[in-house]
């Protein structure tokens, strides 16, 4: 894949885009959760 | 220097201006010893997200470990995902908010407090603060020294000038402005670095033909691979490790799980989460950490290796023997003599923003460590903004003095020896506090000290590369490495961090075990 034969090697890479993108779904979906929680639990 | 001179100045100064600009908007924000150790409390998403990448990207990853993927592959990549999967999305979902709730709970401003007030023990804050003061000066050195000998070979600038003067700027900051200070500057550098990062790769990928070409020219290098790798196991720069070899070892157990497990408990990352009001801010951070992760990690890790394609077509010599053996020359060779100009300067910035913004946080992170963990003048738990400026001070001198005595090719393994530590002697411990409603302080002693302990000689008489440094193993019995290979290559985070987990999970057993007993008739 783009030049690189291991697996090894674009799995690795192709594991990084999907957490980041995780990141970024993570951000969007709570983007409006968690407001003013102070010191209550923090889950 | 190849760049114009008189263009490479103003740019800088107008950077420095900018840092002294928001150092000072951090001192006259900082009325108290609240703002100096933890921001108020009330730092912005976008700033947390940036600062804390920018802290944990330092040059370290940048030229220590771009320098290092230049000799070994692209098989650090599996770094870059644990640093998004564990650096970013797990130390703040799973970690950052319980840290960030317990922090306003108990009103902790440091690491070790936050610990000592979840067990209720001074104890467990002093050991906390002391291999806190013990550890951190090594890996402050490392960042010390990579930005000093980066400036050293960019302005041909003595390296003893480069280095006391690099120290004093960001000390003068830290000290004065604090936590808010640090944070406000930080997010400035990762903005820097974030851009230098993308330019650097488009550009190697334009230079080298393309994503394919480049690839699979670095793929075609395979041959290459000098007869001492080869027989420890390397297969190319765009291939992994022979499996268990002793290559593969050090790569996935000191590099990819020393550094990218180690990231949960750093203390400076950690206080972090304690800055932000409520857990919108660090659900708004992930999004911006995630991103910020992957370009500074994953773009050191692909040109890294892709500078010796780059190396052989104008050299005809791989980059680690174009940088005359020293890893850590690597990346700044390649920059110097295959970017332009202008390129070169934004660059020369990132990596200077990369280093002061750990460094900032660092020097800062010892300094509240000593200046009030470790103080015994403090009373009621009452900071002094005197004693903790004080305490910086002094922990930036032994730092620079450190930076000293430090050998050659140090930036990468100082952040792997800090970040081992710090996760053998804290992760258990951190969670337990974090997740339990009634810790238990016993067990949390018997956790830090297996885990420093089994960290120590495990790095003092079996780790190969610190042990015949340190010689203790040597003195004692003769050889290097008390086992036998590959025992010698296993970082000590994979022995160290399980002993400590064990000793925790042992000893809240043996505990209900024992409540259980005391509550039969």
């Amino acid at each position: 894949m783009f030049g690189i034969s291991d697996p090894g090697i674009w799995i690795g890479y192709l594991l990084s885009f999907l957490l980041t993108a995780g990141c970024i779904a993570y951000g969007i979906i709570n983007w409006k959760n968690g407001c003013n929680e102070g010191s209550e639990d923090g889950s | 220097m190849a760049v114009d001179t008189l263009t490479f100045t103003i740019i800088t100064l107008v950077y420095l201006a900018a840092v002294i600009l928001l150092g000072y908007l951090g001192y006259r924000k900082t009325k108290g010893s609240d703002d100096f150790l933890v921001a108020g409390r009330k730092i912005n998403p976008v700033v947390l997200a940036l600062s804390y990448g920018a802290t944990f990207i330092s040059t370290s990853a940048i030229v220590g470990f771009g320098g290092i993927s230049a000799q070994l592959g692209m098989g650090l990549v599996w770094l870059t995902v644990l640093c998004i999967g564990v650096g970013v999305l797990t130390a703040f979902i799973v970690y950052g908010k319980k840290t960030r709730a317990l922090g306003h709970k108990t009103g902790a401003l440091t690491y070790p407090d936050l610990l000592g007030k979840c067990y209720n023990s001074r104890f467990i804050q002093k050991i906390s603060a002391f291999i806190i003061v013990v550890s951190m000066p090594i890996y402050t050195a490392a960042i010390l020294i990579g930005g000093a000998r980066f400036i050293e070979t960019t302005l041909s600038i003595p390296y003893d000038t480069a280095l006391i003067g690099f120290a004093a700027i960001v000390a003068l900051y830290v000290i004065l402005g604090g936590l808010i200070a640090v944070m406000y500057t930080d997010a400035l550098q990762g903005i820097i670095m974030f851009v230098g990062m993308t330019v650097l790769l488009v550009l190697t990928y334009v230079y080298l033909g393309g994503v394919g070409t480049a690839n699979a020219a670095l793929d075609a290098l395979a041959p290459l691979v000098p007869e001492n790798l080869a027989a420890a196991g390397m297969t190319g720069w765009a291939s992994m490790p022979e499996f268990l070899s002793p290559i593969w070892l050090t790569m996935i157990t000191t590099m990819v799980l020393g550094v990218g497990i180690g990231v949960i408990a750093q203390p400076q990352l950690a206080v972090r989460f304690m800055t932000v009001k409520d857990n919108r801010s660090i659900h708004r951070a992930v999004m911006i950490g995630g991103p910020f992760v992957l370009m500074m990690t994953g773009v050191a890790f692909t040109v890294g290796p892709l500078t010796n394609v780059w190396f052989i077509e104008q050299n005809g010599v791989l980059a680690v023997n174009a940088a005359g053996g020293n890893v850590d020359s690597v990346i700044p060779l390649y920059i110097n003599s295959a970017m332009p100009d202008l390129f070169i300067i934004i660059f020369m910035l990132a990596l200077l923003a990369a280093a002061m913004s750990t460094l900032s946080s660092l020097f800062h992170t010892m300094g509240t460590t000593i200046g009030y963990d470790l103080n015994p003048l403090v009373k009621e738990g009452i900071p002094s903004l005197k004693a903790i400026q004080l305490g910086t001070l002094a922990m930036i001198v032994v730092s620079t003095v450190v930076a000293y005595a430090l050998p050659q090719n140090i930036i990468a393994r100082a952040t792997v020896i800090f970040m081992g530590l710090c996760a053998a002697s804290f992760i258990p411990a951190f969670t337990h506090a974090l997740y339990s409603a009634k810790p238990s302080v016993s067990a949390a002693k018997v956790s830090i000290t297996a885990g420093a302990l089994s960290w120590f000689l495990w790095t003092a008489f079996v780790h190969v590369k610190e042990s015949s440094v340190l010689g203790l193993s040597d003195a004692i019995f003769g050889v290097p490495s008390v086992l036998p290979m590959p025992w010698g290559v296993v970082n000590p985070i994979i022995i160290a961090l399980p002993i400590s987990a064990a000793a925790l999970l042992v000893m809240l057993a043996i505990q209900k075990q024992d409540r259980l007993q005391n509550a039969q008739p």
